[in-house]
Formats: C-alpha cells, structure tokens, sequence
C-alpha cells in the first residue's frame, strides 16, 4: 500500500507526494501525457526528438545537467507511445534546484538551433544502435505495421524511419511544445523524505504561474476489429529463425486486462509456466519462447514470440504454439495454476515497492492513465480474476483472425566465428 | 519577486550514513554478512562461492555448472524448483563471472524458510540430469550465435584477448565448438570442487533478523558439505605488443569501439583520485567524452569511460558505438580529450559539479538494502573494509585540479592504450 496526497494546481497540474523516510533522496517526476501515438505519420520519432531536446536548456536556463549534478542529482527520461517521463533524484535539502530545472523548461523551452542539429543526429545514431545494427532490431518496427492499419501504434516509437527525423524542422519543434508540454497535460510526482506542504509550497512556487495551455483532448483513430489472419515473412541476417504472433488485446483499463496478463504469466513466466515446460523443456521445440503485453495504454498486442529448436520448422512452431493457446480456450486453468500466478504477482508488486524512485514513476504513469491510486488497487483486481474469466479472455483474444503472424527467417550464411 | 536566472541555494552534503554490514560466523565457519534495512518484506540471500571462470579447465564450465544449479537436486526435479520458486514468488539469479559463481534468492520474508529448505538441497545436492544439461546447451548455443553478431561482444571479445592473452581466464575465448566438448562429469566434478562450505561466504540483504540467520545455521551451518580446499590456479598476463586491432563483421552501420589500459588495484594510493579523473573523463552525462562526442558532435548516442577492477587485475575501459563514418574522429576526440586533461587545468566550476555529482552517487550507493549489500560486497571481495569509503570521501573532498592534471599526465597517455574497433571497413 503507497500512502500518497493529490491537488491540482490553479494552473491545471496535477501534484502527487508520497513520504518515505527510509531514504536520504527524493525523487521527482514529471509525466506528461504525450507520446508517439500523438505524431503525425509523417513525422514520426518527434516526441522522442523531443524528449532529447528538453535536456537542451530552456528559457532561463542554458544548461540542464551542470546545476542538477551540482546539487549532487541524477537524472533520465523515456518516451513510450503512450507518454514522455522525465525524473531526477536529488539529496532531500536540493530538492529545490528540481523544482527550479523542471518547471523552467515546463515553461518554455530555449529552442536552440544546435541543439536540435546535434540531436537529430544523436537520435540517429540511436536508431541505428538499437534497431538497424542489431539483430532481430527492426521486429516491433514489422509487427506494429502488420498489426495496426489505423491506430498511431502502428509505428515504434524511435519513428518509422530515419528521414523523418532528419526533417525534423525548428517550427514543428516549437509547435509540439505548445501544443502537448502544459501544466495541464502533466503530473508531478514528488516522493521521498519530503512532506506534503513543502511539496505544496515549492509547486506553487515554481510551477504555479505557468500558463495553462488549454491542451487539447486528443481524437486517436481505433484499430477496427481484425477479422482476417495476417502473415508476413521476412529474410534477415541472424543466426536463428524467430517467429512472432501478436494478437489484439483489451485496452490497459478495461477489466480485461488483468485476466489477459495472468494469461501471459501462465504460458510463460518463469520455469514452471507451461509453454516453458512442454515446449522447451519437454518437447524441446523452442530454445526460447515468451508470452508478453506490449503494455499500451491504448488496446495493445499479446505477443507470444519462440526461437524453435535446429531443425524444427517455423510452421511446427507455430502449431505447438497455437497447440498451448488453444488448450487455455477450451479447459479452465487450475486453481493452484491460477493461485501460483497471482502469489507472483503480488510479489512483484511487493519488489516494486522498494524503491521511491520506482513508487514516484509508477504513480506518475498511472495517473496519466486514469488514476494514480490504481496502483493500490491493482493487487485486488488480479486477486478477483476467476479461472472462468482466464478461459473467456483466452476465448475472445485468441480467436481465429485476431492474429498477426510474423516469420523472421535467418538467411543462411557462414558466420564468423571469434 | 521569483529569480529564474540562478539556481535556488544548494547546500553541500555534509553527512553520509553508511549502515554497515554486520558479520557472523556459521558453525562450519561460513562468513555471514548481513544489511538490516528496508521497509518490505522482503530479503536477498547471495551464496558466493569462488567459482568464476579462473578455476575451470575448459570454457563454459564454470558457467554451465552454475546455471545446473536449478535443473535438479536429490530432492527436486527441475520442474519442482521451477513450481515451488513461481509460487512463492521468489526468484534464483545464478550468474558466474570470473572469479566467482553466484546463487542469489529474492524472496517474500513470509516464505523465506521454504525458500531456503529448498535452496539448500539445490546447492548441496546438485544431480545434474543430463536431458536438462542438453536442453540448457541448446538454449545456450543459441545464445552464442546471437551474441556473436553483436558489434559490441566482437569487439568486447577481442578487446579481452588482447588486453590479456587468450589463455588467460580473464580473456572470453568461447567458441561454437567449446559447447560440443561439454559433458555432464566435468561439471559434476567442478561443483564438487568448488561449490561447498569451505569455498562459500553469504551477503544478506532486507529484513535480517535473528529467525533469518538461524535459518541459515540450519541448513547451511553444518559440516555435511565441507569440500577440500584447492589451490586456486596461478595465470600470467600476455598482453599483444600490438596496440590496434579492427574485428571484420560485414554489413553493419555502426561499429564497437573499446579503448583501454591496466589501471591501478582499489587499494593503490591513487584510486580515488584517479576515480575522480575518469568521472571528469567519461564517468558521467556531463562527461568530457560524453559533451564533446555526444552532445557537439553528435557522432554516438552514448560513449563512457570506466574502471573494471577484478581480483587480480583492474582496467581501465572506454565504450562507445558509432556510425562507420565516425570511427576515425571519435578515435581522434578521445586522445585529444585525454591531451586536455594533461595540459589545462580542470576549471573550479566543473571540479565543484563533478564533486556534488559523485558525492550524490555516494549518497545512492548507501540507500535501500540492496544497494548497501552492493556497496559492502564491492570492498569485501578485494579485503578492504569501510575505511575505503572513509578514503574515497576524504580525497573526493579535499581533491585539486593540479592533481587532476598531475594524475592525466601520469594515466592517461594514450600510447597506453588498446584499441579494439569492430564493424565493417
């Protein structure tokens, strides 16, 4: 259980404080609720640009980093599709310089040109990092397109391609800022030895005059129901055949959810999960085999992605596969299976909850998605799900044409040994 | 009337409160160190057991054994381990490295002695089934193969074999064919040398109490498993007497870069200044190496540089990944980066920030159970007590630019160096 305090801010932001006094830091985290579901089509990768353009000093402050190391602090930001999350710990009695970085570049921006030069290319230099030179680096990249035909998360959020970040033009820079980065598309998290008052105090202090925006409530096209099975094939340079089926899945409130992750947790998590145990170690099928939410806001995809053994076809894959979810539609889950699943769930919650840090970003998220006290609701709602609710979930997510087949075949070559 | 332009008052950190592991003996003589701290409940148990790849005959071995660990004891099938860890909630990590092998447990403090009921049975009774030693070498091959199209294990590999020589254990040397020449009796024969009481020490982590370390007298404190001691192997360095070395690996866009040289051990007069120096170098986001590569040139999305220290050797080591095209002038702001340090002083401002930084990174080190017992077993592994901590403060305090300047020119000549670039030409 998170003990925490909320209040919105005249100016429309939301501020969130948790106390924990086991820790001599405290952590704040700003979320705003823009992500690259946000983008235009043609120009996607801008709100993760973006997020390395808030560390490239705003109105009053040239330079992010140098004040807040110098206050003995630390900081990193993500971009999902969903939304942009910047967080920072500092030493209790700095807390101050925080409030000051953050809500400077909430305010505006310093819109540098060679900020935006250097960073197109740093983000370039990400992209071929984690996707164009690495191995199976562009497989979200050719699911997302395969499984979503109208829905922004069709693309991944580092962009389609390199060249729309190379077009990234100063204007457009500036029209993202206004048009998402807002007091009132925000939430501030401050948790760690603090008190709600001085929390309350330094928000206003910093943050309070910050001109509401009036952001505007975002009109998302929805994937319509898929009906039809979908396959594609590609040929790669790596060393093993991968196959990967995505089906559409419940959004990330609806009751749904829960049972679909327990459903997830059942086929793959851990050594005793069952497609581990039949296909993997019994069957010795696959040498690696997961089942995993893309963890959207938005309806997202389950994804059950296996490397099959030498010798076993992609085609046998996939009947096995389809083998495992079809016994999940047609016999309930035991109660021990079920019973087992949840107590790990619960544990992880319990991990989770270790670290103020951890407990700053994951009220942050929350909230941006509906509410932060979902949190301490959660453990209840996994603990509700039934094994007829596994079944009927399994039913409806697994049913014949929700699915998006990608084969990811190893072209064959010698590879160089070292 | 509110001031934008500066920054609010920052005031130093002046205290650091460092909880201190405590120790106990087991019966058997097993060292038992334990952080009591948290607000969960829960505990991290790690069972080291000297047992890295520095004792192992062959490749892998030291590797494959530790990972054995969860495929099957006397009393549980590896299916079992599996069933009883995923309902508990609780978590093995079995990790081994150089020089040591590793079975850590996370668990619920509620389940705690059923976790170790079974955790004791998996350490002391290992049977290894050998259906589940080839399934594991399967996954594992795979592994290998996916590894070994990854610019940055090319060249991390080489770099090793380069740094040490290739029969040295500090040199990662595996090769496909190392998998085939693997069989059950090796690794049977390894954990019996040296996964036993004799070898062993415990870090725990979380909520200790008293119930939790008479649990551990009584599955682990007794004389049932004592091994004979060995004498650990003796390796001698060969390094290349060649500087420079390029990896081929066809059609990638961007390659590995790994600089490095021996450094100096931590317990060496000028670790924490040196320690210092590499921060101001490449140790953090405002680094030299990461401003001018990264945030003017834009040439990478991340370079660092840092110290490994292992138990007989330490090194120095700068990663990066870049563009083909950017190989030449990254390789060319490195070495220049390193002149500046050796020809103009460090100025006061930037001396203060990465002061105030590595002062805030000691603060996080010492906050939460886990991160206690990671602080601790970072001097327990090379002898060393809190004092070092008590070291490193002090000169972090008291440290001047002609020093940094002094140390640059004493350790950072870059005709020291090795360079590994893999990637295509």
């Amino acid at each position: 259980m998170i003990h925490f305090e909320r209040t919105k801010l005249a100016n429309g932001l939301t501020v969130i404080v948790h106390q924990d006094k086991t820790t001599p830091m405290v952590a704040i985290d700003v979320c705003y609720n823009v992500g690259s579901r946000d983008e235009h089509p043609d120009r996607t990768g801008f709100a993760h640009l973006f997020e390395h353009l808030m560390f490239g000093g705003s109105k009053h402050i040239p330079l992010y980093d140098e004040p807040l190391q110098k206050a003995g602090g630390d900081n990193n930001a993500f971009t999902s599709n969903d939304l942009t999350n910047y967080y920072l710990t500092l030493p209790k009695n700095n807390i101050e310089t925080g409030f000051w970085l953050e809500s400077d570049r909430m305010l505006e921006l310093a819109f540098s040109k060679s900020s935006l030069d250097v960073q197109r290319n740093v983000v370039i230099e990400e992209f071929k990092q984690r996707n164009l030179n690495q191995p199976y680096g562009d497989v979200w990249a050719l699911l997302r397109q395969l499984a979503y035909k109208v829905h922004p998360y069709q693309w991944p959020t580092i962009g389609r391609e390199i060249s729309h970040i190379e077009k990234a033009t100063m204007q457009q820079v500036k029209d993202f800022f206004y048009a998402h980065y807002a007091p009132d598309n925000a939430v501030l998290v401050v948790a760690g030895d603090v008190d709600f008052d001085k929390v309350l105090t330094l928000a206003n202090r910093w943050f309070g005059h910050i001109p509401n925006r009036a952001v505007k409530q975002r009109a998302i096209p929805q994937e319509p129901e898929q009906t039809e099975i979908r396959e594609q094939s590609v040929v790669r340079d790596v060393p093993n055949d991968t196959i990967y089926m995505a089906y559409h899945m419940a959004d990330r409130l609806d009751p749904m959810y829960y049972a679909t992750d327990l459903i997830s947790d059942v086929l793959s998590n851990g050594n005793s999960s069952r497609m581990y145990q039949n296909l993997v170690q019994k069957e010795k099928l696959f040498t690696e085999l997961d089942a995993y939410l893309s963890g959207d806001n938005d309806p997202g995809l389950f994804v059950v992605s296996g490397k099959p053994s030498n010798g076993i076809s992609l085609e046998t894959a996939r009947r096995a596969i389809e083998r495992e979810l079809d016994r999940m539609k047609q016999e309930r889950v035991s109660e021990y299976e079920l019973e087992k699943v949840k107590n790990k769930v619960e544990a992880n919650i319990e991990y989770s909850e270790m670290n103020y840090l951890n407990k700053a970003m994951n009220l942050a998220t929350n909230e941006i998605l509906n509410d932060a006290g979902l949190i301490n609701s959660q453990v209840d709602f996994y603990r509700s799900v039934t094994t007829a609710q596994i079944q009927e979930v399994a039913q409806h997510l697994f049913r014949h044409g929700n699915c998006s087949v990608l084969n990811y075949i190893a072209k064959k070559s010698e590879h160089v040994e070292s | 009337m509110l001031n934008r332009n500066i920054q609010p008052p920052v005031n130093p950190i002046e205290h650091i409160d460092m909880v201190k592991a405590e120790k106990r003996l087991l019966s058997n003589g097993i060292p038992v160190y334990f952080v009591n701290a948290g607000s969960q409940d829960v505990v991290k148990i790690d069972f080291i057991f000297e047992a890295g790849t520095w004792f192992q005959e062959a490749n892998l071995v030291a590797s494959l054994c530790n990972s054995m660990l969860e495929e099957g004891s006397v009393n549980y099938s590896a299916a079992d381990i599996g069933e009883k860890f995923d309902f508990y909630g609780a978590y093995i990590q079995l990790t081994a490295d150089q020089n040591y092998g590793y079975f850590n447990i996370i668990s619920l403090g509620k389940h705690l002695k059923t976790i170790l009921e079974i955790t004791e049975n998996l350490i002391k009774h290992s049977v290894f089934p050998q259906y589940e030693l080839e399934v594991l070498i399967d996954k594992n091959k795979q592994k290998f193969l996916l590894e070994n199209e990854k610019v940055k294990t090319l060249c991390q590999k080489k770099f090793t074999q380069v740094m040490f020589g290739e029969s040295h254990p500090y040199a990662i040397t595996n090769k496909l064919e190392d998998f085939d020449q693997i069989n059950r009796e090796m690794l049977l024969q390894f954990y019996q040398s040296y996964y036993h009481s004799g070898n062993c020490r415990i870090i725990a982590a979380g909520q200790i109490d008293e119930s939790v370390l008479a649990l551990l007298e009584t599955h682990f404190g007794g004389s049932d498993w004592q091994g004979n001691s060995i004498n650990a192997p003796k390796y001698e360095i060969s390094p290349d007497p060649q500087k420079f070395h390029h990896v081929e690996k066809t059609n990638g866009i961007q390659s590995a870069v790994r600089m490095g040289k021996f450094w100096v051990p931590k317990n060496h007069p000028d670790y924490h200044a040196l320690a210092v120096l590499i921060t101001i170098f490449g140790g953090y986001f405002g680094s030299r190496l990461m401003t001018n590569i990264r945030e003017e040139k834009g040439y990478t999305y991340g370079i660092g540089s840092y110290v490994l220290s292992l138990k007989h050797v330490s090194y120095l080591i700068i990663t990066t990944e870049v563009g083909n095209e950017y190989i030449e002038p990254t390789l060319k702001e490195i070495t220049m980066e390193m002149k500046r340090l050796q020809t103009e002083l460090v100025s006061e401002n930037e001396l203060e920030t990465v002061k105030s930084y590595l002062l805030g990174e000691f603060l996080r080190d010492f906050d939460g159970p886990f991160a206690l017992a990671g602080s601790f077993k970072a001097i327990n592994d090379f002898g060393l007590d809190y004092s070092f901590y008590d070291d490193s403060l002090r000169v972090l305090r008291n440290i001047t630019s002609e020093k940094i300047m002094q140390l640059a020119q004493q350790y950072l000549n870059s005709e020291d160096f090795y360079t590994v670039v893999a990637g295509s030409k």
